[in-house]
């Protein structure tokens, strides 16, 4: 037993990832849809313990559950480093949860060739929790890698409308994103002299050696541009509206849920602690970015939306203009509020495209204008709905509520006037969502949808999207109204980063 | 005692809870269980009150380095006054509601709808500090949104429930600005911190304002409290005439050291302003609700603008002048008794309705004195209460608001004056138009009285709106808010007591001699003018915040949408993908379109530079 009990997070990567390979072996497809369910419970059942035991947990470093495998790559000063602190706990549960849900739905979905379809999902998900469970910054990167290449595939075959393009663009934007990142990454490796991609002995080198301000300021930039392209900061944000419109649910779900925070991660929990001038240096620019670009211009485009889902995947950058702003602010409450606003954000997007495709499911179009009263036909999916709407316009209750009041306490000390500008988002952000929900689901029908209902009689939320969806609205009212359960750990691990910055 | 205030802050919650999750489909059951929470509510409420003990508690909800939100209770005279209002007329409400909806189809949203807004009320009047006070003021504005939206097949419903949830949050931008604010200047928002020391600002008082100008549906966020009726009658009661509006009243008695005598200016004045405005726009309605709507708003004003009036000098024990927050205690107590008329109105209002199935054009009503006399009744004392007639609630509390007038601002008396003369004149209009007569319609003429739930709470609230008005009746408990109640003496006292009977009289006479039974707007016939004027007053600022929304807005968004999809989507990143493409052209080659072939070249590439990586292989 000690066996498994040492090696957990190992497990929640490998779980999965065995499956997918058993699949790419052949495995029949009756044994590979029931299996699935397990390679994705495992890794929500280890996420969930971690949490609950992280209090207890001995720590090494800063960090719970350590564990270091040899891989042969040592002399590069690589090594496969498990373990998580208070940063990454939370998103490692994000994983596990969000994982869980879209693999749930996937399973149930009766998409065509779904063997292979949930062959990618897996390992997607591996990727997923192994991002987060790294300690070593090469493992981290390199999972991210493994994570993304199966979207690509998955919007490419799977996907809806405009899917060859989407694909397409989805491939240029991240794979540049993901390479200047890594040009940023290696930079770091090299200029900071000390050998090695193992996160903790380069905070303790880099504390005693700090880098030079230029130095900092050069290799944060290179990471915000890398980072910032992944997470869809204005204006390199067009690929995410257009990507998850066309990405099916479930792979929209890991991406935008859990995939593309790894992009504020590396930030908060690589680049705030290493490179805190740096970040300084760029934090007017990056605010005013974030500020202008992501939160009043994407917020009016995505008022102007007709699509249900692109109207999500917009809103989708808009939060995550939310989140750099946290990051400019500093601090620890900044960087604190970013890390609740990426889980629920991560949460809430993800029951959001889970419920945007029950829509399509009951209406057969994403076009609010042809839809229209169906909460009178699904009242349960339109409460989903309702909830997941007002969890995402940062409704107290809701985790996303935490994040957001976080960031804007920070933001004040930083400008007040940016500040002002944020909140007037929060304004934005409810007259898109209320509007959506309203066109979808309350008023009378359309006579598109009469048509549409006249044929297939709609039915309303299935078990097998409401367990789903149970699942992910539960850790947003969990975090939501015990927020202590996310931050106490939280608080711990970014308490120690103005000592680094001292130099 | 702690316990037991948490205890009447989660039992609505878990009610609410309970009803979501287990009673969707039963609509009774759900109905019981809501009424016993509010009933638990109210008895706990008012044992809390005249227990005296006064405590504040409070623990730590969320702490990131220096920042922390705390959950806490600060329970003193105001919360406790507070608590018994919204316990007991919330208690009403529920009991009328079981017998007014008991029809509906979703009776059990309904009443988990109602849980959630006590629960979120309860919050906002226990709420120790500001960070707090606004999650529960986020809270029920999500239970209007919900409630006000009951019916939402309706488009005008669905309409209606957006609004006001977008309106109050325009007005939450300036609040949690102003929270913000305050946390960084004072290092807290602890209310009872702030009381002790603050830093001196005009700024933060203002921008908490902003909340209450949206709650309270003040100018010029006025627009959402009309259009939210049409959520379900007793929702109109309770949540937009009672209690909820009247919690910008309460946030501000709850900050009132923060304020400023700037602040205390503007706020005075968006007050008197909006009781005036309201007052005409109420002459013009034919709809039984809206005019009551209207009357709220007014005396929501009333309500501002007896806080902004500020404080008045007084003699302490020891004989030295001091300033007394006479605002807050006119404010407060105006907010009391109008709970109950007001209340009271609605749910007259929803009998009268409910007898008329469903009619609410008062101009399709009247002879409902002899249909439904207990309604004609309980909704008479209601009339009288609200426009001021000697020895009713609204008589003193109105009284002291305009003897605060009086003495500190003489404009702002004028206005407020005449606007009595209004609110006299708009509801004897109401009253003679659905009760005198005869009926004008087939629905008035077979009206008839509702069973004991719909009219049992009228008794107690009439008994209520006679009897609120008297301080003297008030327990000791509630002293430390009725003593700052201004009271008019010698030569001032005539000239309020003088004035307030003229008001009445004018408006009373006017009223009834103005407004003849029949088919059609008195005033309408008699002065076209004057009523198009007025009517196009009370549209003007929805025709404005259309066009903005409709011909700025949208189109500002539009452009925007066109200049993304156009420059970025299109051409920047196209010149983009064409490059890329050239690399295309030759991965074209192994483009085979063969799902397995993908996944086995991935996995053989990971393979191979796995290999390169730890040396395995060698060029």
């Amino acid at each position: 037993m000690s066996l498994i009990f040492d090696n957990y997070l190992l497990l929640a990567i490998a779980a999965p990832l065995a499956l997918a390979l058993a699949i790419a072996l052949g495995l029949p497809k009756r044994w590979s849809v029931r299996l699935s369910y397990i390679a994705f419970a495992i890794p929500l059942l280890i996420a969930l313990h971690c949490w609950w035991r992280f209090a207890d947990a001995g720590q090494r470093d800063g960090y719970a559950f350590l564990a270091t495998y040899h891989t042969g790559l040592g002399g590069l000063g690589i090594g496969l480093k498990l373990g998580l602190n208070g940063i990454s706990l939370p998103l490692f549960v994000l994983a596990g949860v969000v994982g869980f849900a879209a693999g749930l739905y996937a399973i149930q979905s009766q998409a065509e060739r779904l063997k292979i379809y949930l062959m990618l999902l897996l390992i997607m998900q591996g990727g997923l929790m192994g991002v987060f469970a790294s300690v070593d910054i090469f493992f981290f990167y390199f999972f991210h890698e493994l994570a993304l290449i199966p979207t690509f595939i998955m919007v490419g075959v799977w996907g809806g409308r405009d899917r060859n393009y989407a694909a397409m663009k989805l491939t240029i934007y991240l794979t540049a994103g993901a390479m200047i990142s890594l040009l940023g990454l290696i930079a770091l490796y090299v200029k900071s002299g000390a050998h090695t991609f193992d996160f903790v002995a380069l905070r303790a080198y880099l504390a005693a050696h700090p880098l030079a301000e230029t130095v900092q300021g050069n290799i944060a930039g290179l990471l915000l541009l890398g980072l910032g392209i992944l997470v869809s900061l204005w204006p390199m944000h067009t690929w995410a509206p257009l990507g998850y419109g066309a990405a099916p649910s479930s792979a929209a779900m890991l991406h935008a849920g859990v995939l593309k925070k790894f992009g504020l991660y590396g930030l908060v929990q690589i680049a705030l602690p290493l490179l805190p001038a740096g970040l300084v240096h760029w934090s007017h620019p990056l605010a005013w970015f974030a500020v202008i670009g992501n939160v009043l211009i994407v917020g009016l485009i995505t008022m102007a939306q007709r699509d249900l889902k692109q109207m999500i995947g917009y809103s989708s950058v808009m939060h995550m203009g939310y989140a750099f702003l946290g990051i400019a602010a500093g601090g620890i409450i900044g960087p604190g509020g970013v890390v609740l606003l990426m889980v629920a954000h991560g949460l809430s997007v993800a029951l959001l495209f889970l419920l945007a495709t029950a829509v399509h499911h009951r209406t057969h179009t994403f076009a609010m204008d042809e839809m229209g009263g169906l909460a009178q036909k699904a009242p349960v999916l339109a409460a989903f709905f309702v909830a997941a709407t007002f969890a995402s316009i940062g409704l107290p209750g809701f985790a996303n509520f935490w994040g957001e009041l976080a960031i804007f306490v920070a933001l004040w000390k930083f400008s007040p006037v940016i500040t002002a500008l944020a909140v007037a988002g929060v304004v934005i952000s409810a007259i898109y969502g209320l509007r959506a929900a309203a066109r979808v689901f309350f008023g009378p029908s359309t006579a598109h949808f009469d048509g549409v209902a006249a044929r297939h009689p709609p039915v309303d939320l299935r078990w097998s999207e409401k367990i789903p969806a149970l699942v992910l609205l539960a850790v947003l009212f969990f975090i939501g109204f015990w927020p202590k359960s996310v931050t106490v750990p939280l608080d711990a691990a970014l308490a120690p980063v103005p000592l680094v910055a001292a130099k | 005692m702690p316990q037991h205030a948490v205890l009447v802050l989660v039992l609505p919650l878990i009610s609410a809870a309970v009803i979501a999750l287990f009673l969707r489909r039963a609509g009774a059951v759900a109905a019981t269980v809501s009424v016993l929470a509010a009933t638990a509510i109210a008895t706990i409420a008012v044992i809390l009150a005249l227990h005296g003990e006064r405590f504040e508690r409070s623990f730590e909800w969320l702490r990131l380095g220096g920042f922390s939100v705390s959950l806490g209770i600060k329970f003193d005279d105001l919360a406790a006054l507070m608590l018994c209002v919204v316990g007991v007329v919330g208690l009403c409400i529920h009991v009328f509601s079981l017998g007014y909806m008991r029809d509906d189809a979703a009776r059990a949203r309904y009443f988990g709808g109602l849980s959630i807004f006590m629960f979120s009320m309860i919050g906002i009047v226990l709420a120790d500090n500001l960070f707090m006070m606004f999650i529960f003021w986020e809270l029920v504005g999500f239970s209007s949104y919900v409630l006000i939206g009951h019916w939402h097949e309706k488009q005008s419903a669905s309409d209606a429930a957006k609004k006001a949830f977008i309106a109050n949050r325009v007005g939450d931008f300036g609040f949690l600005l102003g929270i913000v604010m305050c946390y960084w200047s004072n290092g807290t928002v602890n209310l009872t911190a702030l009381g002790s020391q603050h830093v001196y600002s005009t700024l933060i008082p203002l921008l908490l304002f902003c909340g209450a100008v949206g709650k309270s549906a003040q100018l010029p966020l006025q627009v959402w409290l009309p259009d939210a009726m049409e959520g379900p009658t007793p929702v109109s009661a309770l949540i937009h005439a009672a209690t909820m509006v009247a919690a910008g009243v309460y946030m501000l008695c709850r900050i009132h050291v923060l304020m400023v005598p700037e602040a205390l200016n503007v706020i005075m004045w968006t007050g008197t302003v909006t009781a005036l405005y309201a007052a005409l726009c109420a002459i013009t309605q034919n709809d039984i609700k809206k005019v009551l709507a209207y009357s709220t708003l007014s005396q929501l004003g009333y309500m501002v603008a007896a806080f902004g009036l500020g404080s008045l000098p007084q003699l302490d024990e020891r004989g030295r002048m001091v300033a007394m927050a006479a605002g807050v205690g006119a404010a407060m107590f105006h907010l009391t008794t109008h709970a109950c008329f007001k209340a009271l109105l609605f749910l007259g209002s929803g009998s009268v309705i409910h007898g008329c199935h469903h009619e609410q054009d008062i101009f399709k009503m009247g002879g409902l004195a002899k249909r439904m006399p207990l309604t004609f009744v309980t909704f008479t004392i209601g009339v009288a209460a609200i426009i001021g007639l000697p020895f009713l609630a609204g008589f003193f509390s109105k009284d002291a608001i305009l003897f605060l007038a009086f003495a500190n601002n003489k404009a702002v008396f004028a206005v407020l004056a005449f606007t009595a003369v209004l609110t006299a004149l708009y509801m004897i209009r109401l009253w003679k138009l659905t009760f005198l007569g005869t009926a004008r319609s087939d629905h008035a003429a077979h009206a008839h009285e509702g069973g004991l739930t719909l009219t049992s709470p009228l008794v107690v609230l009439a008994a209520f709106s006679i009897l609120a008005g008297y301080t003297g009746i008030y327990p000791k408990v509630f002293s430390g808010v009725f003593e700052l109640i201004p009271e008019a003496h010698g030569s001032a006292h005539t000239i309020i007591f003088a004035t307030s009977l003229a008001v009445l009289v004018i408006g009373v006479a006017t009223g009834y001699l103005l407004y003849a039974s029949g088919p059609a707007d008195s005033l309408a016939q008699k002065s076209p003018g004057l009523f198009g004027g007025l009517v196009a007053l009370k549209n003007s600022f929805d025709v404005a915040y259309n066009y903005y929304v409709a011909k700025i807005q949208q189109r500002f968004a539009m452009l925007l949408n066109f200049l993304e999809q156009i420059f970025l989507a299109g051409l920047i990143i196209r010149g983009l993908a064409g490059v890329v493409g050239l690399f295309g052209l030759g991965a074209r080659a192994l483009h085979t379109g063969n799902l397995n072939a993908y996944v086995y070249w991935f996995l053989f590439g990971v393979v191979v530079l796995w290999g390169f990586a730890t040396g395995a292989l060698a060029f």
